[in-house]
């Protein structure tokens, strides 16, 4: 862990015309270390998302990476600086084969601007073969893949491509339980790497058990920010579901299931 | 997670189900057989469409469909349309008639102007589409009312005419007209030039869909452009280049006009547009965009062509023509869909 | 979808047409009021045309049109649209700008009807021009210019047998196009031989020609070509000249050229119904009844054509044609 962390952000924040989407927010993640991002839908994880990796730029606040300041115009700056995000529903194009998608915007060249094929597509096997997929078939359309084995590709693929920073939104959220699984164990694989990850969930179960810091948002602001030491899982939780709310949901729940 | 056995299996797996399904798997398949149907249809119902003669004209017409289908076809799979290509056909070969007549210039530094005015409407569409964001459908069907009058509006306010002036007796007219517009013969089959041409896009576009870096992105900006973009594919760009690319295939195809006929009609073009996109769906492109290929874009266009000439070999009556001309296409693309289908189900 | 692309990209640029002449025609009124020009009141008069965009034919009748309407002081308004409910509707635009006289054609007689009526009671006389000459007394015009299809038929068919030809095509370069059949069915009684109907894609060059060659090589046996535009008969020659076939060219139609052409020995003759003729009859023809009260062609249609021009005359012809008028 070094002192500086790779990915900083201080009181950030970002408006869609009149709509305050995030508004100043703390956020920091180190090499080694699983930043866990919760909130319910609309909190504004998927906003932070986009102002980290380049696709927004924020509005207040600062965003610093290896302690310089950044303004991302495009994805492919913050790329250039190793942060590599894998979205939820847009990690890959599904009717391109699977070493496509893998090099996709990366792609390996020969002389003359020419695809070095056969090369790609054995790193392609190869990788996901180390991340425990085994794809018959590496020209198989990826849209033929299940959805825990799609966000492996882009996982693996980021870390391929010397990601230092991996920004993961919701990863875990459309899979099973099994599936789930071979993602997490994956995030855990890569903060042994030493990288950086963002791991944005609304799951407090996912979270807890791989992260180092909980960021929890609610409407666009923090409600709370911390280190795994000063929180427990049914803490975490607590907040997640902003507690009171939760009870009084329980309670409803059990006078409507005892009137049927 | 996976055992050694597991491990070793997928490449005795992968050679096994390979060469078959690769086959099976390619867009342009169905449009091959669909071809070969037609062709062994109008060789039965036709007789003079076997000989070597007729075989050329057949490859002729579907040269001046296929040149466009190209360009088409790539922006096609790059999930765009472009529905000014007909008539930008059109404007290209009246600005290389006029500009090198009213300014008495050699015809190649018209044809060179030519490029240069039809390489920017290509731009312009591009540009148009990606910053107003706005489907290409309406803002190419916008430059093609704005084009169509143009030629019209510009043809007539030169010339007082609505042609152009004759160009055959010019400087650069017969090396152009050799370049553009000639045959050649090649093993006693005479062969038009615009053939070569053709068979050199499909062969350019083939390699630079499937070997290239730009390929890739092709098929990624028109098969999820939010992913593409995502990952750093510059969308924009691909695309703005894609819209260039149908421009220069206008280029080419309205230097044939050119230096074929000598004079442009300035009403020419129209409607054809439909047909090039018709030669890439015939040959396996989406109109969704994502998939397809430029060889069978050129199947498409070869189909066009041979459904086209063979009802005039085949002497059937000309009331007749445009409903055989669609019962051949919706067969072709039907036969075309069933192959499609059954792979898909079986994978 | 092609149909109605063109007529939807037509149908733009009428309206614009429209919009720009409606534009033009107040500042013209004005002027005139003020300045009443020498050879009489000055008149406004409007021809109104099922013409789509860039036909070489209706710039010709435009500038036989304007030739006299510059001579008569008459100020010229023109307008087109090939679907027959938007071309009435361009007649009624004229009858609401109160214009002195209109010029129409009778391509779709039906859809005229009733803005013809509307014309007549607003007491504005109508001259016909081009096609419609057996509905044109009876939709209330005074006059009818133009050829008559079947008899401009029969000449080429006279022509072709003259020149030789024993099997020729009959070269339709816009399907469903009743005036071009008739031109085929016309040269057909005269012909003799054997004259076949071929549909072509006139919007599309290399189509037309890649269609007469494979037609070429599919039967040798033809030996005459009659096509039914001018730029047609080019496209034709060179098919000729590509598959070696035997084929003498005809056709319909002028421009220059095609005089070149003729006077060469490339096409044999070309039928032309003076569509300059058409135009410059008309305005004449509104104008005279408008100053003197005469009808042209005592209530028959007057026929502007067909004349022929072959290699012995088209020598003449040539600085016309350079010109665009002929």
């Amino acid at each position: 862990m070094s002192d500086t962390p790779l990915v900083r952000l201080d009181g950030a924040g970002k408006s869609y015309g009149n709509v305050i989407a995030l508004r100043d927010v703390d956020l920091e993640a180190s090499p080694g270390e699983v930043t866990c991002v919760l909130g319910d839908n609309g909190a504004g994880k998927s906003t932070l998302i986009k102002i980290v990796a380049g696709l927004h730029r924020h509005d207040t606040g600062t965003y610093t990476v290896q302690g310089e300041e950044v303004a991302f115009s495009s994805p492919r700056e913050a790329l250039d600086l190793g942060i590599a995000t894998v979205y939820q529903d847009l990690a890959v194009v599904p009717l391109m084969p699977v070493w496509r998608n893998f090099f996709l915007g990366s792609e390996k060249r020969r002389r003359l601007g020419r695809l070095d094929i056969p090369f790609m597509r054995a790193t392609t096997r190869d990788e996901l073969h180390a991340m425990g997929i085994d794809l018959r078939d590496v020209d198989r359309p990826i849209g033929t893949l299940s959805g825990g084995e799609r966000q492996c590709v882009a996982i693996a693929r980021a870390v391929y491509f010397g990601a230092k920073a991996l920004v993961l939104d919701e990863p875990t959220a459309a899979l099973g339980v099994k599936q789930a699984g071979v993602v997490l164990r994956y995030i855990v694989q890569a903060r042994e790497r030493g990288l950086a990850v963002i791991f944005i969930t609304h799951n407090p179960h996912h979270a807890y058990p791989v992260g180092d810091r909980f960021l929890i948002l609610d409407r666009g602001r923090s409600i709370g920010y911390h280190t795994k030491d000063e929180i427990s899982r049914d803490e975490l939780t607590g907040l997640m579901a902003g507690g009171a709310e939760l009870e009084q949901l329980a309670h409803e729940l059990e006078r409507g299931l005892r009137k049927e | 997670m996976t055992t050694p056995a597991v491990a070793a299996a997928p490449d005795e797996r992968l050679a096994r189900r390979s060469p078959l399904r690769r086959l099976l798997g390619r867009p342009e398949l169905g449009a091959l057989l669909g071809a070969v149907a037609l062709f062994v249809f109008f060789s039965l119902a036709a007789d003079a469409f076997l000989r070597t003669g007729s075989f050329s004209t057949v490859l002729y017409a579907s040269s001046t469909f296929g040149i466009m289908a190209v360009g088409v076809s790539l922006l096609m799979i790059g999930g765009e349309f472009d529905l000014s290509a007909g008539v930008m056909v059109t404007t290209s070969a009246l600005v290389t008639a006029l500009t090198a007549y009213q300014l008495t210039l050699n015809l190649w530094v018209g044809a060179a102007i030519s490029l240069a005015v039809t390489l920017a409407l290509g731009l312009l569409n591009g540009l148009l589409c990606v910053r107003t964001r706005l489907p290409s459908f309406i803002v190419t069907l916008a430059t093609f009312f704005m084009l169509a009058g143009l030629n019209l509006g510009v043809t007539k306010a030169v010339t007082g005419n609505v042609a152009s002036d004759s160009v055959r007796d010019m400087d650069g007219f017969d090396s152009a007209r050799a370049v553009f517009a000639s045959d050649l013969a090649v093993g006693g089959v005479t062969v038009d030039v615009t053939v070569l041409w053709w068979l050199l896009l499909v062969a350019a576009a083939t390699w630079l869909l499937l070997r290239t870096r730009a390929g890739n992105w092709i098929f990624a900006v028109g098969g999820a452009a939010d992913s593409a973009r995502a990952v750093g594919v510059p969308v924009a760009r691909t695309k703005i280049a894609l819209f260039m690319g149908v421009a220069f295939c206008a280029w080419l195809s309205g230097m044939h006009l050119v230096f074929a006929f000598a004079t442009v009609q300035s009403g020419e073009g129209v409607g054809n547009e439909f047909y090039y996109i018709i030669c890439a769906v015939i040959g396996g492109c989406l109109l969704t965009g994502g998939y397809g290929s430029a060889i069978g874009a050129a199947v498409g266009a070869f189909i066009f062509g041979m459904t086209n000439k063979g009802i005039v070999y085949a002497e059937w009556n000309p009331d007749w023509f445009k409903f055989f001309l669609g019962a051949m296409l919706l067969i072709a693309t039907v036969v075309n869909l069933v192959v499609r289908r059954r792979v898909e189900r079986s994978s | 979808m092609r149909r109605a692309t063109t007529r939807a990209t037509v149908t733009v640029l009428a309206a614009a047409t429209v919009l720009a002449l409606a534009g033009c025609s107040d500042s013209g009124g004005k002027k005139a009021e003020e300045t009443p020009g020498a050879g009489g009141p000055r008149l406004k008069i409007a021809m109104v045309t099922h013409s789509g965009a860039g036909d070489t034919f209706w710039d010709i009748v435009q500038k036989g049109a304007k030739a006299a309407a510059a001579k008569d002081n008459v100020e010229f308004l023109y307008s087109a649209d090939p679907d027959g409910g938007k071309q009435a509707q361009l007649v009624q635009a004229a009858i609401d700008k109160r214009v002195d006289g209109i010029i129409v054609t009778l391509a779709k007689p039906d859809a005229m009807k009733d803005v013809l009526a509307r014309a007549a009671a607003a007491k504005i006389p109508v001259v016909s021009i081009n096609s419609g000459a057996t509905e044109s007394a009876a939709l209330g015009a005074i006059a009818h210019f133009g050829q008559d299809e079947s008899i401009a038929g029969e000449a080429a068919g006279a022509e072709l047998k003259k020149i030789g030809a024993k099997k020729a095509l009959c070269v339709i370069h816009e399907q469903g196009n009743v005036g071009l059949e008739d031109r085929c069915a016309g040269a057909r009684k005269t012909f003799g031989g054997q004259l076949q109907n071929l549909f072509v894609q006139g919007t599309n060059m290399p189509e037309v020609k890649s269609s007469i060659t494979a037609k070429l090589q599919a039967d040798k046996g033809i030996d005459g070509i009659l096509t039914l535009g001018a730029p047609f008969a080019a496209t034709a020659v060179d098919s000729v000249e590509s598959t070696g076939s035997k084929a003498k060219v005809g056709t319909f139609d002028l421009n220059k050229d095609l005089i070149a052409q003729i006077t060469s020995g490339a096409i044999w003759f070309a039928v032309d119904q003076q569509p300059y003729l058409q135009g410059y009859g008309a305005v004449d023809q509104l104008w005279l009844q408008k100053t003197n009260g005469n009808v042209l062609g005592g209530g028959r249609p007057v026929l502007t054509g067909p004349a022929i021009v072959t290699k012995d005359n088209a020598a003449a012809l040539e600085g016309f044609a350079n010109r665009g008028t002929r």
